[in-house]
């Protein structure tokens, strides 16, 4: 029995950063790297059911779609215990939009044929909150998102689950199997890993693949395959706020000769 | 009397051995000897056989200083005066009373089995004689003395430290009862007695016995105590007849006792004559302050199981004689925390004892040191530890509680059993490189607030590197201490610089927490950092970061020579760089930090920098190497304490509150200041004296400030 599991590793932002040249992105000196908050979680998640079913092997697997640079947070996923670690890159993928991250993610999952794969509910860089579903779609494969609960015994032929809706509202579901799930915070306790687990994980491989490895021809990948694509990053301008007084009729008023000011027509 | 010019043969002086003895009673007794000294011999091995089941000992080393130094602590009783002088003088008077009744009874052997037999050199008659009889009744006299002492003590006086009481264990649990070593204390206490007494009533009665030989009766007075019992029995009425029958029982229940204790000291607490004299012989230096580097290559890291122990510690648990001294002096529990380090000692003691004493080592999960079971210590227990020292530094048997302590966090530390904010702030310092979770590139921002620039010692050579912290550099309480003393040396016209973001946590507290790992990763940063930089010594505010500068980095390859502030000025004033201009007056008291005071012994110079700016000092009573941890320690700060139950740093408030007229409580470490003014605050003394680091008081009487304007101006 397997899992996959899509790993990112995300961007947090030093202090006082700076806009790339091109202005589509932040400088790089300002990144703080590290694997995505989420991410930490649909792991622990796999890691809880394979120690909890001892009796059965299962297999944990990471993959990401990513340059070399995140290969430190793959390392952080073996050293809390995943058995195997992909990354998927070549220069044609740069500018992949999720729906094209999400393309190759399939991919991979097709050729590893896992019984459940996990991603993330959304990342905590872009949260675009896209991937793990559009990886559903490429699949054709049973899905469920923002999963705060879940139950499963490996080699069952169904997942049971519980789900978070709006408005503090819980939903619960059984999906068959394979099943695309994404996974909420909170749903664990990530477990911690440390520097020597890391050092130590240095030492297992990772599997790195070409996007034609899994299948992908050049117009799948980057901007090509992409629906969207980044035209400018940028910090907005700070912005007054302010208390219309009076009544509804008057602060419509204002607030109607606002906008019109705001859009100069 | 002598037997000088005497009338009689001096070789008539002497005690005859089983004298009227039938041949089967001296055969027997023999028998009884040997069976006495084979179980000795087994018991032995089997504790010789559990500790080396332990792993080897890089960090001992067995050469003349460090034997001469355990036998000079045993010798003087240093470490057991400490604290509990009565208790060191009575344990010195049982210690030397027992050896030389040990020794006398020994040299009898040596003649009577030995020399006499085989070479048919004789030596115990005549004067020899004489004064080995008032040796050994002076030994016994202190012997039963010490004994007696103890046994007050232990009935009446009742000291809270030896009620054996446990804080980490539920009054429920199976080892929490100890009165097991209650009956054991005990026993050792009357056997030691009653051999004691018996020998001088044996000695009287064979006086009465014997009372018409003048070679008996003449000499009485060299053995006092033997005369005066003499004298005694004849009063209630024992005559010669009478004497010989006491003898005869008295001689066998003395002989029985001495070698049924004989017999018993490997397998009970009477070990610690032999474990405790190898512990202090084979004592590290430097246990606390520097902690065990794990070896290349190594990948398990931290103890789980009492095979990954050393020899050395394994032997540790066995020298422990559960004085209390460390549980008394531990913080963790005088503010209530499920942590005794005698307990942490005993518990795996226990364990040893059921696991490691049989022929074969049992399998693993009957060797793990975690867990809540018999013997095993818990990760409550572990956690609670603040790395202060305090136990490590008043054991009198040189039992090292830190690194055992901080071994078994490496293991929790590994599997993730910790605190999730201890957890969270390790991965914080992990990516940032410090404790605040701030930019790398703000901590130097601190020196941006000061009249002049800072230099940066990557840039520039410099005189003076100065290690800030993380406290020191991004705390903003501790800020305008780090610029009081920027402008203290900048008046003293040191040539100083700072790493700025080259800079990291120095991993002093990361260690004790036990995330070796993480430890390794700052280590190894600010070495390389400081490597290159140009400078010829380092000064530092912060103790943790002193220490571990000092005591840990050249074990990675950094050997830089280091000074924390305190000497560092108290330097420049001696020379003449900075002078006293105002004395301040105050009545004052000085909390020595751990790191700086019991760590690395920096007593001297905070007190006489306090001397020098015209402070009354009033110590509170846990001071220097009783200083009370504010329990900032082992990476405590990271973690908040329970509510509802005192915090360490309250409880110290409290000491300084009731000194007399207190009006400031000095302080030289940045996480003292921060963990007691808020203490201050929370126990309300408030308004009745204040915080504050020894630093600003030093520029408020150095009146820096002035030399500054005129700098500036
Ligand atoms: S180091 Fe300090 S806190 Fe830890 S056990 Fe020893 S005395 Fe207690
Ligand atoms: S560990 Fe040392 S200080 Fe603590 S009880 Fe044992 S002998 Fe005494």
């Amino acid at each position: 029995m397997k899992i996959l599991i899509a790993i990112k590793q995300a961007i947090a932002l030093d202090e006082d950063f700076e806009i790339r040249a091109d202005g589509r992105d932040i400088e790089e000196d300002f990144f703080l790297p590290d694997l995505n908050e989420w991410d930490e979680y649909s792991l622990e998640e796999a890691m809880l059911i394979k120690e909890r079913h001892a009796d059965t092997p299962v297999e944990v697997v990471c993959v990401t779609i990513a340059p070399d640079s995140a290969d430190e947070a793959l390392r952080k996923c073996l050293a809390k215990g995943a058995d195997r670690a992909i990354r998927v890159w070549d220069e044609s993928m740069e500018g992949s939009d999720p729906v094209a991250i999400a393309r190759a993610l399939a991919a991979v999952a097709k050729k590893e044929a896992p019984d459940l794969f996990f991603a993330g509910v959304q990342s905590s860089d872009h949260a675009h909150g896209a991937t793990g579903i559009a990886v559903a779609g490429f699949l054709g494969w049973a899905h469920s998102a923002v999963v705060a609960r879940l139950d499963y015994t490996p080699g069952a032929k169904e997942v049971a689950l519980k789900r978070e809706l709006e408005g503090g509202l819980s939903q619960e579901l059984r999906l068959p199997c394979p099943a695309v799930l994404t996974i909420q915070l909170g749903i664990n306790k990530p477990r911690y890993a440390s520097l020597r687990g890391m050092k130590l994980a240095a030492a297992k491989p990772i599997e790195t693949l070409a996007p034609g490895d899994i299948g992908l021809a050049t117009n799948d990948c980057g901007e090509s395959g992409s629906l969207a694509r980044v035209r400018r990053m940028y910090v907005p301008e700070k912005q007054r706020a302010q208390i219309l007084a009076g009544d509804v009729a008057a602060q419509a008023k204002a607030l109607a000769a606002i906008i019109r000011e705001a859009t100069g027509s | 009397m002598s037997l000088d010019g005497g009338m009689m043969d001096p070789h008539a002086f002497t005690r005859i051995l089983f004298q009227d003895f039938p041949s089967w009673e001296v055969s027997f007794f023999y028998l009884v000897g040997f069976a006495a000294i084979g179980s000795f011999i087994y018991g032995v091995y089997r504790e010789v056989r559990k500790y080396l089941r332990g792993v080897p000992d890089a960090r001992v080393i067995w050469d003349y200083a460090h034997i001469k130094q355990g036998i000079v602590a045993i010798a003087t009783h240093r470490t057991l005066v400490r604290r509990d002088p009565y208790a060191g003088m009575a344990h010195r008077a049982i210690f030397y009373g027992f050896g030389v009744l040990f020794m006398g009874t020994s040299i009898i052997t040596l003649e009577y089995d030995i020399t006499s037999k085989l070479f048919g050199i004789h030596y115990w008659y005549g004067d020899f004689y004489l004064w080995f009889k008032l040796a050994m009744n002076i030994a016994g006299v202190s012997l039963v003395g010490g004994l007696i002492y103890m046994m007050v003590r232990r009935g009446w006086i009742k000291p809270p430290k030896l009620d054996y009481a446990r804080p980490d264990r539920a009054p429920d649990a199976p080892d929490y009862d100890r009165s097991n070593y209650r009956i054991e204390d005990w026993l050792f206490l009357w056997i030691l007695v009653i051999i004691g007494v018996s020998g001088f009533v044996l000695s009287g009665a064979r006086m009465i016995w014997l009372a018409d030989r003048p070679e008996v009766w003449d000499i009485r007075w060299w053995s006092p105590v033997g005369a005066f019992f003499a004298y005694g029995l004849r009063a209630l009425g024992l005559d010669a007849e009478g004497a010989v029958i006491l003898r005869q029982l008295i001689w066998w229940s003395h002989g029985a006792l001495a070698l049924t204790l004989i017999s018993l000291i490997p397998y009970t607490k009477a070990k610690h004559i032999f474990t405790a004299i190898i512990s202090l012989v084979v004592r590290d230096p430097l246990p606390a302050q520097r902690l065990p580097k794990v070896p290349e290559g190594q990948e398990q890291i931290g103890y789980r199981f009492l095979t990954d122990m050393s020899w050395k510690q394994l032997l540790h648990l066995d020298a422990c004689t559960k004085c209390g001294r460390c549980h008394e002096a531990c913080p963790a529990r005088t503010t209530g925390g499920p942590l005794s380090p005698r307990d942490v000692i005993l518990s795996l003691r226990e364990l040893a004892n059921s696991a490691l004493q049989y022929s074969a080592v049992p399998e693993q999960s009957k060797l793990a040191m975690h867990g809540t079971g018999v013997g095993q210590v818990s990760s409550e227990t572990l956690w609670a530890c603040r790395t202060c020292m305090a136990c490590v530094e008043i054991c009198p048997v040189a039992v090292e509680h830190v690194p055992i302590i901080v071994q078994m966090r490496r293991a929790l530390v590994e599997e993730g059993d910790m605190d999730p904010l201890l957890q969270k702030t390790l991965q914080t310092i992990h990516k940032s490189g410090n404790s605040f979770g701030e930019s790398r590139r703000k901590r130097g921002g601190w020196a941006k607030g000061l009249p002049f620039p800072v230099k940066d010692a990557r840039k520039e050579p410099v005189d003076v590197l100065w290690f800030v912290g993380d406290y020191a550099s991004f705390d903003p309480r501790n800020q305008k201490v780090s610029q009081a003393f920027a402008r203290l040396m900048h008046a003293a016209g040191i040539d100083f610089g700072i790493l700025y973001d080259g800079e990291s946590n120095a991993g002093n507290d990361i260690r004790r927490v036990g995330e070796e790992g993480l430890y390794e990763h700052l280590a190894e940063s600010n070495i390389s950092a400081m490597q290159s930089a140009d400078f010829n010594r380092v000064v530092t505010t912060d103790p943790h970061s002193f220490n571990t500068i000092k005591n840990e980095y050249p074990d990675f390859g950094g050997q830089f020579e280091i000074e924390h502030y305190t000497s560092f000025v108290m330097k420049l004033i001696e020379e003449g760089r900075l002078t006293v201009k105002k004395q301040l007056g105050h009545r004052v008291t000085f909390h020595d930090p751990c790191h700086l005071g019991r760590f690395n012994k920096g007593y001297d110079a905070p007190r006489k920098l306090l001397e020098a700016i015209g402070c009354e000092l009033v110590e509170m009573k846990r001071c220097k190497d009783n200083s009370f941890c504010c329990g900032a320690g082992g990476g405590r700060i990271w973690v908040p304490d329970p509510v509802g139950t005192e915090k360490p740093a309250q409880n110290r408030m409290r000491e300084a509150a009731s000194i007399e007229g207190l009006e400031v409580y000095v302080v030289s470490c940045p996480k003292d200041l921060t963990m007691f003014e808020d203490a201050l605050k929370t126990t309300g003394y408030e308004g009745k004296f204040v915080v504050r680091e020894l630093l600003e008081m030093l520029e408020e009487a150095l009146e820096i400030n002035l030399v500054e304007a005129e700098v500036t101006a």
